[in-house]
């Protein structure tokens, strides 16, 4: 027994010694561009460390104390509220949309399969470009092809909530591609026996989708939705390019006024301490969305 | 403590930032600039300065948001990656403030200096040192279309209130009179409208010159530039002119949806280019209007520094003697579209006469004129000048496109002066 029992721990313990090599790239890779730099933002946050004003290396809460009456943090909050709700949901949306229907499709339309992720290749600044043209009455085809008729175009970059459409427009168009194919891959995942079993007891085709599919499907749409969701709180592409956070200061998306904040104002403290919000709040949600996909799993 | 966390934000950029590599020899030096016609031609001759010198240069081209970043992480965290640094006058107080450029005051020639227009080489004159060396030197001119004025019967307008009435003459449902940077930014329409600004006599300061940094910015005087700046754009403007910048700008004059713009050169100079413009033969040039203060063309100028963890000092000061040299000037005046140098011989090369000369014949005399009237200090020379300029250009934005009143926009940049002043 004892003979055979120590070359089988040794096996073991040299199998789990190789997983934990395996992993030694991504522990470095995490500690290094992760961890410390996340360390640094955390201890920024909680000094008063400003490029003019001079820095004593004072530390405390006086950042986040002065978040509490930031009017200008608010707006962006609210402008980033609105850019990820609307965003996410449209790109959701249309990604499952596209994935169901690219899974069903026969014939030359499963090319789209490519053709649909094209949008999520081009660099974002790039897509910016695109649809800055696309929304500036004197540069883009779509207006002059209603001017033809006589029809005028409102200028969308100039009022808030029509910049705030352009920009969730060209969020959508560059990452519906990404939902899709997360919902594509959860549909190929799911036993079309199932279907067939629903078919044969009665059901239509719309409640074996309600009642068979789409409950499959929560915990990927629920993934999909966090990844999409955390993302969009990095916003600052888009903007900078199409608005520069205007009209006024209505674009300015919390992620964009850190930027403000470290680089136009030299307050890298407070700049940091907004991004600290910023990841805790992303954090604290990846946490419950979390907890939300196991309840649904189980 | 300082150092872990400078060490830490380094970082934290780190990944978003390209690695530039470390020069790790004196015959290596890393140069960081940012896209314009001038950095384009540099980074084409940087084996003409090898040859020279024997110093290899990296010249680093890269867009104006990345140059920000990278210079942010590089100089907090006093990397010593980057030798000669893109330098742009507006930025210089701040970053001396904030130690990140050394001054080169011992290590440039007279020869050198004396060569270099005394304004934007004088721009970079702080506490009785030089802290970079200018290369480019762009001023605010008008644009107009010749045949629009004539059929409207009317005359180049000299101030701002004469452009009212002449652009009203001009638009109608399928013209517009004129197109001016308009989005918010301290390089955008913080460019453009202290034209009007000062011209009506409005200032940012109760007095500057004298140090009373006291906010006027919301003065009787510049109320009424900014109901002017406002009216010609909304009233005058292309649809969509509130998000206007200088790209759309010059689209809109390229195009002939317009028959005025006021720009900087770099802009004006290919409006009136036969080879980049379609409507270049009926397009003439003039100062920028003015006002009951006179006229106070824009400037923009844009150097070379050296920064403070910069390792060889000597070898930077070197490549920025060679980059602003008559010699390499010239080529780049000859092979960029860039009139817009300060290096005082070039202006006396043929060569270079004849080019832009050929482009249009009045430009390179309004630029010198423009030249005389711009006061250095067109935009404040201190180091909150990013910030005010920010700020006060997303007020003057916001008032284009109706966020707020022109009173309530001058209010608001007030307040937020006063909060950035810490006053």
């Amino acid at each position: 027994m004892t003979s055979h029992a120590t070359p089988r721990r040794g096996a073991t313990y040299e199998l789990q010694r190789g997983y934990r090599l395996m992993m030694v790239p991504a522990i470095l890779a995490v500690g290094i561009f992760a961890i410390v730099p996340l360390a640094g933002m955390f201890g920024l946050a909680f000094s008063d460390y400003h490029l003019i004003r001079g820095t004593n290396w004072d530390f405390g809460f006086q950042n986040f104390a002065k978040m509490l009456s930031d009017k200008r943090l608010m707006n962006s909050i609210y402008v980033m509220a609105a850019l990820s709700f609307f965003g996410v949901a449209l790109q959701v949306l249309i990604g499952s949309a596209v994935a169901v229907g690219l899974q069903k499709i026969t014939g030359k339309w499963r090319v789209g399969r490519i053709l649909f992720l094209l949008p999520y290749a081009v660099p974002h600044v790039a897509v910016a470009l695109i649809w800055l043209s696309l929304f500036t009455p004197t540069l883009s085809p779509i207006n002059a092809f209603f001017d033809l008729f006589g029809i005028t175009v409102p200028a969308f970059l100039t009022s808030q909530w029509g910049a705030i459409t352009a920009i969730v427009i060209a969020d959508t168009w560059t990452n519906f591609p990404f939902a899709m194919l997360i919902i594509m891959a959860a549909l190929q995942g799911i036993s079309p026996d199932l279907e067939e079993a629903a078919a044969i007891d009665g059901a239509t085709r719309v409640k074996t989708f309600i009642y068979i599919t789409l409950p499959l499907l929560a915990p990927a749409l629920l993934m999909v939705t966090l990844f999409r969701f955390i993302d969009s709180l990095k916003h600052f592409p888009m903007i900078f390019v199409m608005t520069k956070g205007g009209p006024g200061r209505s674009t300015q998306a919390t992620n964009f006024y850190a930027y403000v904040q470290t680089f136009q104002n030299s307050n890298v403290a407070y700049g940091a301490a907004i991004a600290v919000m910023l990841f805790l709040m992303a954090a604290l949600i990846s946490y419950y969305v979390a907890k939300l996909n196991q309840r649904v799993t189980t | 403590m300082k150092h872990l966390f400078t060490a830490a934000l380094v970082s934290s950029f780190a990944l978003a930032a390209p690695v530039a590599p470390t020069a790790a020899q004196a015959e290596e030096i890393n140069v960081l600039m940012f896209g314009m016609p001038y950095t384009v031609g540099l980074a084409k001759l940087a084996d003409d300065f090898e040859a020279e010198t024997g110093i290899k240069a990296n010249i680093d081209v890269v867009g104006q948001d990345v140059f920000e970043s990278r210079i942010t992480l590089s100089f907090t965290g006093g990397t010593g990656d980057i030798d000669v640094v893109h330098t742009p006058v507006i930025q210089v107080q701040r970053w001396i403030q904030a130690g990140w450029l050394q001054p080169m005051t011992d290590l440039v020639s007279e020869e050198t200096t004396s060569d270099i227009l005394a304004g934007p080489l004088g721009a970079y004159d702080v506490n009785g040192d030089q802290w970079a060396l200018p290369f480019f030197a762009g001023v605010g001119l008008m644009s107009y279309r010749e045949d629009l004025l004539e059929a409207a019967g009317a005359e180049v307008p000299q101030t701002w209130a004469e452009m009212l009435d002449v652009a009203a003459k001009i638009t109608t449902d399928d013209q517009a009179a004129i197109a001016l940077r308009a989005v918010p930014g301290q390089g955008f329409n913080m460019f453009i409208f202290p034209m009007v600004m000062r011209a009506y006599g409005g200032t940012f300061f109760a007095d500057y010159e004298g140090g009373d940094l006291t906010p006027a910015i919301n003065s009787p005087e510049n109320l009424e530039a900014l109901n002017v700046y406002v009216k010609l754009i909304n009233d005058y403007g292309p649809a969509g002119a509130g998000n206007f910048n200088f790209a759309e700008v010059k689209a809109a004059a390229e195009n002939g949806q317009v028959a005025f713009t006021v720009e900087g050169t770099g802009i004006i100079s290919q409006l009136v280019d036969p080879a980049k413009s379609q409507f270049a033969d009926v397009t003439g040039i003039a100062l920028p209007p003015g006002g009951p203060a006179g006229r106070s063309p824009a400037i923009g100028v844009h150097g070379m520094g050296i920064p403070a963890s910069a390792p060889n000092p000597e070898a930077s000061a070197r490549f920025i003697e060679w980059a602003v040299s008559s010699e390499t000037v010239a080529k780049i005046a000859m092979s960029e579209s860039f009139p817009d140098f300060t290096t005082a011989s070039v202006a006396q090369n043929p060569e270079v006469i004849a080019k832009y000369a050929a482009i249009h014949p009045d430009f390179l005399t309004m630029r010198v004129a423009a030249l005389d009237l711009a006061i250095g200090h067109y935009r404040p020379l201190i180091p909150e000048w990013p910030a005010l300029g920010q700020a006060i250009g997303e007020s003057v934005n916001a008032a284009i496109n109706g966020l707020m009143t022109p009173e309530e926009a001058l209010e608001q940049a007030d307040a937020d002066m006063r909060d950035i002043l810490g006053l």
